[in-house]
């Protein structure tokens, strides 16, 4: 019954999002979407850090921001295919999740955030200590995608298939095994460990995951960007994905993207919200922590069993007739 | 390299305050409250407020400092600690604090301007003073008092045992009468009035600031972590270590590197002494 209702709603929302060029409007709006998916990207690997593992990464700025100067520096000024950028920017940025998750990941929950906030910050420092490489405090240009993605549209359309494939990934780590020990690392890691999850390496492994997305992510912010600075990756951008995962619901993908999507637009929309910036994401955190600290879906979800009942009764009622043919089985068999 | 010595120093000394402030809010609560730094950076803009644009006499507006800290830190009691401590969820006041801070961080933002404006001399004394200049010695002198103050209220006074007893098992306290709650909520008050004086008289040396806050976090973290978390000692060696080897570093490196320095030290330290330099080893859970 469920599932050709869920399959229905999956090919509603992809025609919606394939076909968004036509019935966006204008170029900003079009822009604005592709800057959504390229978030997304990033948030849906961050996700399984934060959101199924329960790490509280809150710097992943800096990881965003190791990708797309990789990316403007190797397709930029070395000429290299964008397509191997983007790949490089990738592989690069798990190598820099893997450095700074070894010793990180060993430490508690506070600890780890400032680390996380720590390194963040080193990005920044080393991105403008570094001016010959990254241009400081000036900045760098970024190159554009090659020709079929060169349009807005067709740079849409890519950044739109690379988001889908994150959710892909993401989903299939979540729902099996794998998502099983990462939330039972986020719930308790002493009993996770106990029934034989690989802690350490567990979390090790989403966060190189994630800091490959970045990457990716990072390099395609870049492009949208067109030039980048140092001041491009504040931390509070940092903070902003950080947000949008725990507004959607810790253990969830849908809420997350959804939570990306509200909060990416809304300031956009919304002219007063943006002047208010950080005070905004801060409010609307606090909210969420104080009021339902399972986030945004939870609500939603609560709202749908309200409106939908449960159909199946509770009432136990004897099924004589199987009863009956059962014992005669049995007899006969005798 | 004199002057390099005294300026970490003095910065360490700011850092070693907010460490102590962290350990007040800590020792009751056993939360690392991201607002810390954030206390601080609102005792120091406060002070070149009250002073620069109200004309306050400087005890008043010191005064005035320490009750705008003392009331932020009963605000982040009430709004961010009371209601998230009785969810069993573990990590819950980091997303609490988080978000408050950043309210605040923000907030002030809006109001004072987001670049930094000069703090007005406290005491009267000339430019040319030097290294013997107010900047460097007030911030030195202050976090040595607290600390002294701390160590004394909590051996000699009622409340400072309360303190230590709810910091060795809250629940055992509890069931011995002390109302833990509201000790909870005078921790922060008193890590409030801390933080605004230290911010008030590292004024000079910070700028009143809006974005001093998260460094401040990050390095008062950094501290507390290298000496120990809950030691006041630690927390003092642990500033001016912390203090002292970035500006060392700056004067032979170049300030780019500073926070990746610093870090390096807290790397280091959590490496080879997971507790900090002063800090009593934790039991693991099993």
């Amino acid at each position: 019954m469920k599932l050709p209702n869920r399959t229905f709603a999956l090919f509603i929302v992809t025609a919606a999002l394939a076909t968004l060029p036509w019935w966006a409007g204008d170029l900003y709006k079009l822009h604005l979407a592709a800057l959504i998916c390229a978030y997304w990207v990033l948030i849906g690997g961050l996700n399984l850090v934060v959101g199924y593992s329960g790490q509280l990464s809150i710097g992943h700025v800096g990881l965003l921001a190791i990708g797309a100067y990789c990316f403007a520096i190797l397709a930029g000024t070395h000429d290299v295919h964008p397509a191997f950028a983007i790949a490089a920017s990738g592989a690069l940025c798990a190598l820099c999740g893997l450095l700074l998750g070894l010793p990180s990941l060993r430490l508690p929950g506070f600890y780890f955030a400032m680390a996380t906030l720590a390194f963040a910050l080193i990005v920044t420092e080393i991105t403008l200590a570094q001016g010959n490489l990254t241009g400081g405090g000036v900045g760098l240009s970024v190159p554009g995608f090659p020709p079929p993605f060169d349009t807005p549209r067709g740079s849409y359309w890519l950044i739109l298939t690379l988001a889908a494939l994150v959710t892909w990934l993401s989903w299939n780590v979540a729902r099996h095994t794998w998502g099983r020990a990462l939330v039972a690392v986020r719930d308790s890691a002493v009993t996770a460990q106990a029934v034989g999850v690989p802690v350490f390496r567990a979390k090790l492994t989403v966060f190189v995951f994630s800091g490959f997305t970045a990457g990716v992510a990072g390099a395609l912010f870049a492009v949208l960007q067109s030039y980048i600075t140092p001041d491009t990756f504040v931390f509070d951008l940092g903070l902003f994905f950080f947000v949008c995962i725990i507004i959607g619901g810790r253990g969830h993908i849908l809420g997350p993207a959804v939570g990306t999507i509200v909060l990416t637009a809304l300031p956009e929309m919304v002219a007063p919200l943006a002047k208010l910036g950080n005070f905004f994401y801060g409010l609307l955190l606090l909210a969420v922590v104080l009021l339902v600290p399972e986030g945004i879906g939870r609500v939603f979800e609560l709202l749908l069993q309200r409106l939908r009942p449960r159909r199946e009764s509770h009432v136990v009622k004897p099924d004589l007739d199987r009863l009956a043919k059962a014992i005669e089985h049995g007899r006969s068999a005798r | 390299m004199l002057v390099a010595l005294i300026t970490g120093l003095a910065t360490g000394a700011l850092y070693a305050a907010a460490a102590l402030t962290y350990n007040v809010m800590f020792s009751t609560s056993k939360v690392l409250s991201v607002t810390t730094g954030h206390i601080s950076m609102l005792g120091g803009i406060f002070g070149a407020w009250f002073i620069s644009t109200l004309g306050w006499p400087i005890p008043i507006a010191l005064l005035g400092s320490m009750v705008v800290g003392a009331a932020f830190g009963f605000l982040t009691d009430l709004i961010a600690i009371r209601r998230v401590l009785a969810r069993s969820d573990e990590h819950l006041w980091l997303l609490s604090t988080l978000a408050l801070a950043t309210m605040v961080q923000q907030a002030t933002g809006l109001w004072w301007g987001t670049e930094p404006k000069p703090f007005p001399r406290l005491i009267p004394q000339d430019f040319s003073a030097g290294l013997a200049d107010q900047k460097y010695w007030l911030p030195i002198a202050i976090a040595i008092l607290l600390a002294v103050a701390l160590e004394l209220f909590y051996r000699r006074t009622l409340y400072g045992k309360l303190f230590v007893a709810m910091s060795e098992d809250a629940f055992a306290a509890r069931a011995r009468g002390i109302p833990t709650g509201r000790i909870r909520a005078m921790s922060y008050v008193i890590a409030g009035a801390m933080g605004g004086l230290a911010g008030f008289a590292a004024g000079q040396l910070t700028f009143a600031y809006f974005a001093l806050g998260l460094t401040l976090t990050l390095n008062g973290f950094i501290a507390l972590a290298v000496g120990g978390l809950g030691s006041n000692v630690g927390a003092l060696v642990g500033g001016a270590a912390l203090g002292i080897l970035s500006a060392v570093a700056t004067y032979f490196v170049g300030g780019e590197y500073q926070q990746t320095i610093s870090v390096g030290l807290l790397m280091i330290v959590l490496l080879l002494r997971p507790a900090g330099l002063f800090g009593s080893q934790t039991v693991r859970p099993v």
